[in-house]
């Protein structure tokens, strides 16, 4: 059975903080657990077909929203999936009032710092589950 | 007064190369083209959303820009919003090997041959709007995407 942490980005694509969703997520599951977490195209579990339900459903899954309308968690929810940790960038950002982060296609030097510290987090709640 | 406008949806995959390729090539499109006006919408919002969000299709001719043959955002978008006006398989243009690569996923990994493929991929999306009938606008309005775009 497959034991990995199932972490799931909105990747949403009008906003930075889309992109810093995605960009975290795939920070933590390529570089910092690769052993431990995958990801899940979250345009697959939209379709609901039944193979990305047997990906998801009954297992442990960290997603990480870029806004309030939490399209992971909703999305990974709906499909059966057991989430654990719902993060938000705009918790993050928060901490970081004043700087740019760049745009939905490419993040600043700010931005890449920012991601680093939320892969930080998904991370560290990886390593707590496994 | 409506502004017309076409629809560009990206499956924006975060398992392969084909879904970064598909996303920035879709936001090359959005920020680069100046024919014709060009909206997007996140594509999971079609659950999370509202009814505004699942009128997308209806509302725009939309085209769908797909990292990899499973087609996730042309078939959402056909089962959860309305009929779409073109279909962009983007393994198709890049290749299977280049689309299903899981080890270049992040923005920062991409090479100028990665950043080639994405230009190919946008002229293609650029072709395929400059062929929608002008019939296809519903004359509907809408009010961007749920995460704050336009």
């Amino acid at each position: 059975m497959d034991k990995k942490v199932k972490v799931v980005p909105c990747s949403g694509i009008g906003k930075v903080f889309g992109l810093m969703a995605r960009e975290a997520v795939l920070k933590t599951v390529i570089e910092l657990c690769p052993d431990k977490s995958e990801t899940v195209c979250l345009a697959y579990i939209v379709t609901g077909d039944k193979e990305v339900k047997e990906k998801i459903e009954g297992y442990d899954c960290i997603t990480v929203d870029g806004c309030p309308k939490m399209c992971a968690a909703k999305n990974v929810t709906l499909t059966g999936g057991v989430v654990v940790e719902e993060i938000k960038v705009l918790d993050t950002v928060k901490e970081h009032k004043g700087k740019k982060f760049g745009s939905p296609t490419q993040l600043s030097a700010d931005g890449e710092a920012v991601i680093s510290e939320i892969a930080e987090k998904i991370a560290r709640k990886i390593n707590e589950i496994n | 007064m409506s502004v017309l406008k076409v629809g560009v949806l990206s499956c924006s995959g975060e398992e392969c190369l084909g879904g970064t390729i598909s996303r920035l090539a879709t936001r090359k499109v959005l920020e680069e083209l100046k024919f014709i006006d060009t909206v997007t919408l996140c594509l999971p919002l079609y659950l999370a959303g509202g009814e505004e969000e699942r009128n997308f299709a209806k509302v725009f001719p939309t085209i769908s820009v797909d990292g990899c043959d499973k087609l996730c955002a042309k078939r959402s978008t056909e089962k959860f919003s309305g009929k779409i006006s073109g279909s962009i398989d983007v393994s198709k243009i890049i290749g299977n090997e280049n689309a299903l690569n899981t080890k270049i996923v992040r923005n920062k990994d991409l090479k100028d041959e990665h950043r080639q493929m994405i230009d190919q991929v946008t002229d293609e999306i650029v072709k395929m709007i400059g062929s929608i009938s002008p019939d296809a606008y519903s004359g509907k309005s809408f009010h961007g995407c749920g995460c704050g775009s336009e």
